[in-house]
């Protein structure tokens, strides 16, 4: 029985087309009462004054806390440390669970009202007095460097955590950059987002007073990082007395990977009031809390030959972290950001340098892609520019600069300017297949008569590269990761021969219960129906590192592959007992073991059930057929592809429509080419989004002015073409299944796609303009076209 | 958020300069404002019901009126509390004479919200914004016209 | 508060219960009927997660208060399956991969059959013009737009 690389229907589904998902908002414990959050409306100021007694007088209200009950309860902690480039350490302010004195972003928890119902802790909320002395607030990056802007901490002079920099020698690069035959500069600004799972973030504590036990409902991509951050840094429980469960998640995107304060609260609130708390975020505070993502400012010269050769990079960025470290924010501009910047290009000398900022902002973290979105962004506009200026076609300029084909067995990875060594990669046919799929030369003839019906016809490229599969715990460890980023797995096979497997990932959309079910059911040869996969429980499964960084299937399949082949070595011993054969002699296949070239075999159920009736069963084996396995990646792996858009812009008002969008993508191996397709999808809409619709605003003073649906633009669906879709298979050499990971790759390649194609209408309307800060509205690519 | 515009007033300088300066005037001529109480010669207490996209809110605020120049100009600071979000406005207001005993009231600010406010349809702010303003001169020239009726 | 004592029909089944005036129909189904496939994903009727038919039309249930429903009849996702049988929109989420996360789906599903009652055989163009009150940020909406031409091929010439 095969099912790798079939699109099998997914397990999960019926729950949820049904309605009966289990969100954790949907849980409902006896006796659970509801948290409501004091948040503060200024961006930046002193708390003077903080009032609870009327709050605490209203009928139904079961407790207030405000930040000095707390005292004595660490912040939530930051799980990377990133070093200034003299070696100092970055500065790390603590980021308490309720704000005692200054608060320092829209949004800042000052304290919270639990209440009998969500209502009541809500209208107590309203009662809660906090008298403010208002200072001035900064939120712009570059602004809060600047001598004089507000400090917003005052640990970090001039709002700076660290400042970093990687890659060639940046004399060499000022060199090479200062005897090019042609040099693309450009300054922009890679706008903030705010990721938008559907499902707002929910925690629910729970204290058992008679086992002096914690339980943790929660929202969350990693209920095991979870479990370690709570206790280990925030506050002090023992492991063993916290179970953290987190059943069905409405999306993440890596808004839910990260350790946030209402987390810790309700777990230590309910150990106050000795009863379950629930707090469920509604979408404004979503908009005000939920990790953003993106926000750099960047200036960036890229140097060509005069045959269009890049001989030379240099990015200088500005990343704005907000006014908190969240769990990964050290990681995104550096060693997620930086040494992406290699691309898919033989570029021989590299430099960037990046200053990571505090602002009076809610924090920035990973957001889909991750600073690999941000890197892509810088390289693939400055190449499409470059072209347009040398008057070079983009395409042509890509081929010229691509690394050459190689496989990673029989040639070596190709090792970059920044740090990373590709595993294995052929990047000239997804570009030639997605140009088929165009119809370039077509294209270009219909755009050069398009702007006489008063519409501009742009296409735009990005050939993009990532590195996914996160991660080998000794390189992350040497690059400042405070955890390592391994998988475990656990393939328990019960006496019937029906298997549970139990993963560290977990699935908030992804589709594990299905692809990770074909795998097992694959290497074991039997039906998917005797396999069951449990995830998103810290009882249940043993250790987890979680879901992000398109790893799941990369670190965390092969974890179970490590498993299923521990079972099958194993069973094999009990096989060859039964069939009294030496192991050598037997072969697996479709669920049983041969003795090679006879017809005697042994069924994988009959092997299972010796394994737990071991009456005769071979001398000094354990019983049980039950395995765990670590998985620890030996290299990152590294997707690639080629996203082409089509855009039309209309000359009288500046509107783009995006007409179509072709993405060619290569993520090694594939298990279930449904579910592929559906994450590019997905990924897609959401890069495009960045490009044309989503942007958050913060005004002068660290207003939000942008907090709602009403406000923030998300993409819908009749803003979207249906996607053409391909792809081209590099296995993986360095882990079992040869997958690469296609969480991320449509966010990551789309957005300087989307872009590049309206600067090329733009230029080839007459336009000669550089950049249009996104998102591309009507207003201001009007606005480019007519001053 | 700006907020800027002016509007000429068939009215001479020292009678619209009253009229600003009278609160019951001020009350039947603002949209929005439902009370507005004198607390002394520069101060007032303002109260006002005012619905901007999804939000809906009565706000009691403080008005204070500073560099006083009379007939041609003053400032008036207006700060706003409730629970759906803070105001803060300060708006530079001149009086210009344009002939025919006709005045130019020009007005020139700014104005910060915070919380929900700010969050949620603040950019639709600027165009109630305008809408207030157009009412606001409307009601002023039916003041006027009442007044010399 | 000031409560209400409503009498309604949900997915079938008569209900009478006291609500007060405030209580949204999202917050009446999910915390008093125990019906929490409708799902709440913003403040403001942005994202129609919320969406069930109310006397057949689809209504965004957080903008619609439980006192209003009074009298009429509310079907949620979870009263879509005829005995044990899938409704063919459900039945082409799953063939079609029209969900990820799924938190999105019954409001999608929800509105989708009041739509193709009105529209048995729509265009593509007009899938996508009447998802427009409605998020999804998994899909893309590729898939969702497959799941409903798919639903409308084999619901054509079956009574709604």
């Amino acid at each position: 029985m095969s099912f790798i690389g079939k699109s099998i229907k997914r397990v999960e589904d019926k729950r949820f087309i049904t309605g009966k998902g289990k969100y954790t908002d949907d849980i409902k414990l006896v006796g659970m009462t509801h948290a409501h959050m004091v948040r503060s409306p200024y961006a930046h100021a002193r708390v003077t004054k903080i009032d609870t007694q009327a709050a605490k007088d209203h009928e139904g209200v079961v407790a207030v806390f405000v930040g000095s009950d707390i005292e004595g309860i660490a912040g939530v902690p930051t799980g990377w440390q990133v070093n200034f480039k003299n070696g100092d350490t970055m500065k790390e302010p603590p980021h308490p669970l309720l704000i005692r004195d200054n608060v320092r972003h829209v949004g800042d928890a000052i304290a919270v009202v639990i209440a009998e119902t969500k209502e009541i802790a809500r209208d107590a909320a309203d009662l809660v007095e906090v008298e403010y002395d208002v200072l001035d607030a900064v939120s712009d990056p570059k602004e809060a460097v600047k001598e004089g802007a507000p400090q917003v901490h005052p640990d970090a002079p001039n709002n700076i955590c660290f400042d970093w920099a990687l890659g060639n020698p940046v004399e060499d690069v000022d060199a090479a950059l200062a005897s090019a035959h042609h040099v693309t500069s450009l300054d922009f600004v890679n706008n903030r987002v705010v990721p938008n799972a559907m499902e707002p973030r929910s925690a629910i504590g729970h204290y058992d007073e008679t086992r002096d036990h914690y339980t943790l409902y929660t929202s969350t991509q990693n209920p095991h990082l979870i479990r370690l951050l709570l206790c280990a840094f925030v506050l002090g429980i023992p492991e063993h007395k916290v179970r953290i469960v987190s059943h069905d998640v409405g999306g993440g995107f890596g808004s839910k990977i990260f350790h946030y304060t209402e987390e810790a609260l309700m777990v230590w609130v309910s150990k106050q009031i000795k009863r379950p708390v629930k707090w469920t975020s509604d979408r404004s505070e979503a908009f005000m809390t939920d990790a953003h993502g993106r926000d750099h400012v960047t200036s960036a010269q890229m140097g060509f030959d005069e045959n269009g050769k890049i001989v030379a990079l240099k990015a200088d960025t500005y990343a704005n972290l907000g006014a908190y470290l969240a769990t990964f924010a050290p990681a995104v501009p550096t060693y997620l950001h930086g040494t992406l910047l290699q691309g898919l290009y033989t570029t021989p000398l590299i430099n960037v340098n990046v200053t990571a900022v505090f602002t009076n902002t809610n924090s920035v973290d990973a957001y889909r892609g991750a600073g690999r979105p941000e890197a892509t962004y810088l390289l693939e506009r400055l190449i499409d520019l470059g072209s347009l200026e040398m008057g070079m076609d983009p395409a042509e300029v890509r081929r010229l600069n691509f690394i050459p084909a190689f496989d990673g067995v029989n040639q070596p990875g190709y090792q970059t300017q920044v740090a990373l060594q590709y595993d294995s990669g052929d990047y000239k046919p997804v570009l030639e297949r997605a140009l088929q799929m165009v119809g370039y030369e077509d294209f270009r003839a219909e755009q050069a008569k398009s702007s006489s019906n008063g519409k501009l016809l742009g296409i735009g490229f990005s050939t993009y590269i990532e590195a996914c599969g996160i991660a080998p715990s000794a390189v992350v460890g040497a690059l400042g990761a405070r955890a390592g980023l391994f998988e475990s797995a656990q393939v328990r096979v019960q006496p019937t021969g029906k298997v549970s497997v139990y993963t560290g990932s977990h699935s908030h959309g992804q589709g594990h219960e299905t692809t990770f079910v074909q795998v097992v059911a694959d290497k074991l040869g039997i039906p998917m129906e005797d396999v069951d996969l449990v995830h998103g429980d810290s009882d249940a499964v043993a250790f987890g590192m979680g879901t992000y960084g398109s790893r799941s299937l990369a670190v965390g399949g092969s974890a179970i592959v490590k498993s299923i082949d521990k079972i099958l070595e194993k069973g094999a011993k009990i096989a060859a007992h039964k069939l009294e054969a030496s192991v050598d002699d037997l072969e697996y296949a479709e669920g049983k073991w041969t003795v090679k070239g006879t017809d005697k075999s042994i069924a994988f159920g009959d092997v299972s059930l010796t394994a737990y009736v071991p009456h005769d069963y071979p001398e000094g084996l354990e019983p049980g057929l039950d395995f765990s396995s670590f998985y620890d990646p030996a290299n990152f792996t590294y997707p690639f592809g080629c996203h082409i858009a089509i855009v039309e812009v209309d000359k009288e008002t500046g509107k783009v429509k995006l007409k179509r969008f072709i993405a060619v993508d290569d993520v090694g191996n594939v298990i279930n080419p449904m579910i592929v397709d559906g994450q590019i999808h997905g990924g897609l809409a959401q890069g495009i989004g960045q490009a044309l619709h989503e942007g958050t605003i913060y005004d002068e003073s660290g207003q939000l002015i942008n907090g709602s649906y009403m406000d923030y633009t998300m993409p819908r669906a009749d803003d979207l073409p249906s996607f053409e879709i391909d792809r081209t298979v590099t296995p993986c050499p360095h882990n079992p299944l040869g997958v690469k990971g296609a969480g991320e790759a449509g966010c990551i390649g789309s957005t300087p796609a989307v872009v590049n194609a309206v600067i090329d209408a733009l230029w080839k309307g007459g336009h000669q303009v550089k950049d249009i800060r996104m998102p591309l509205t009507s207003e201001r690519v009007w606005e480019a076209m007519n001053n | 958020m700006q907020l800027n515009g002016e509007h000429v007033l068939k009215a001479p300088r020292k009678v619209v300069w009253d009229m600003l300066m009278d609160p019951d005037q001020l009350v039947k001529i603002t949209p929005g404002i439902s009370e507005l109480n004198k607390i002394d010669k520069t101060n007032y207490e303002a109260i006002s019901e005012i619905k901007i996209g999804p939000v809906k809110g009565r706000f009691t605020g403080a008005v204070e009126l500073k560099d006083m120049i009379e007939p041609e100009q003053f400032t008036m600071v207006v700060s706003q509390n409730s629970k759906i979000g803070n105001v803060k406005a300060n708006v530079d207001i001149h009086l210009d004479k344009v002939g025919n005993g006709q005045t130019r009231l020009t007005f020139d600010g700014k104005a910060q919200m915070s919380g929900l406010l700010a969050r949620t349809g603040s950019r639709v702010v600027s165009g109630v914004a305008n809408s207030l303003t157009k009412q606001f001169f409307d009601s002023f020239e039916k003041e006027i016209e009442l007044m010399n009726s | 508060m000031m409560s209400n004592r409503i009498t309604t029909t949900i997915n079938g089944q008569s209900v009478t219960k006291e609500v007060e005036g405030r209580t949204t129909l999202s917050t009446f189904l999910r915390e008093d009927m125990n019906l929490t496939g409708t799902h709440i994903g913003c403040d403001t009727s942005g994202c129609g997660a919320c969406t069930v038919l109310l006397d057949g039309k689809a209504v965004k249930s957080c903008t619609i208060l439980a006192a209003q429903v009074d009298g009429s009849e509310v079907k949620t996702i979870e009263g879509l399956a005829q005995n044990g049988q899938l409704h063919p929109l459900q039945a082409a989420f799953k063939e079609k991969h029209g969900l990820q996360c799924g938190f999105c789906t019954p409001g999608m599903i929800m509105l989708a059959v009041d739509f193709l009652e009105s529209n048995p055989s729509p265009s593509e163009d007009e899938i996508r013009h009447a998802l427009e009150g409605n998020f999804c940020r998994c899909t893309g909406y590729h898939n969702i737009v497959e799941s409903i031409k798919h639903a409308a091929e084999n619901m054509s010439g079956v009574p709604a």
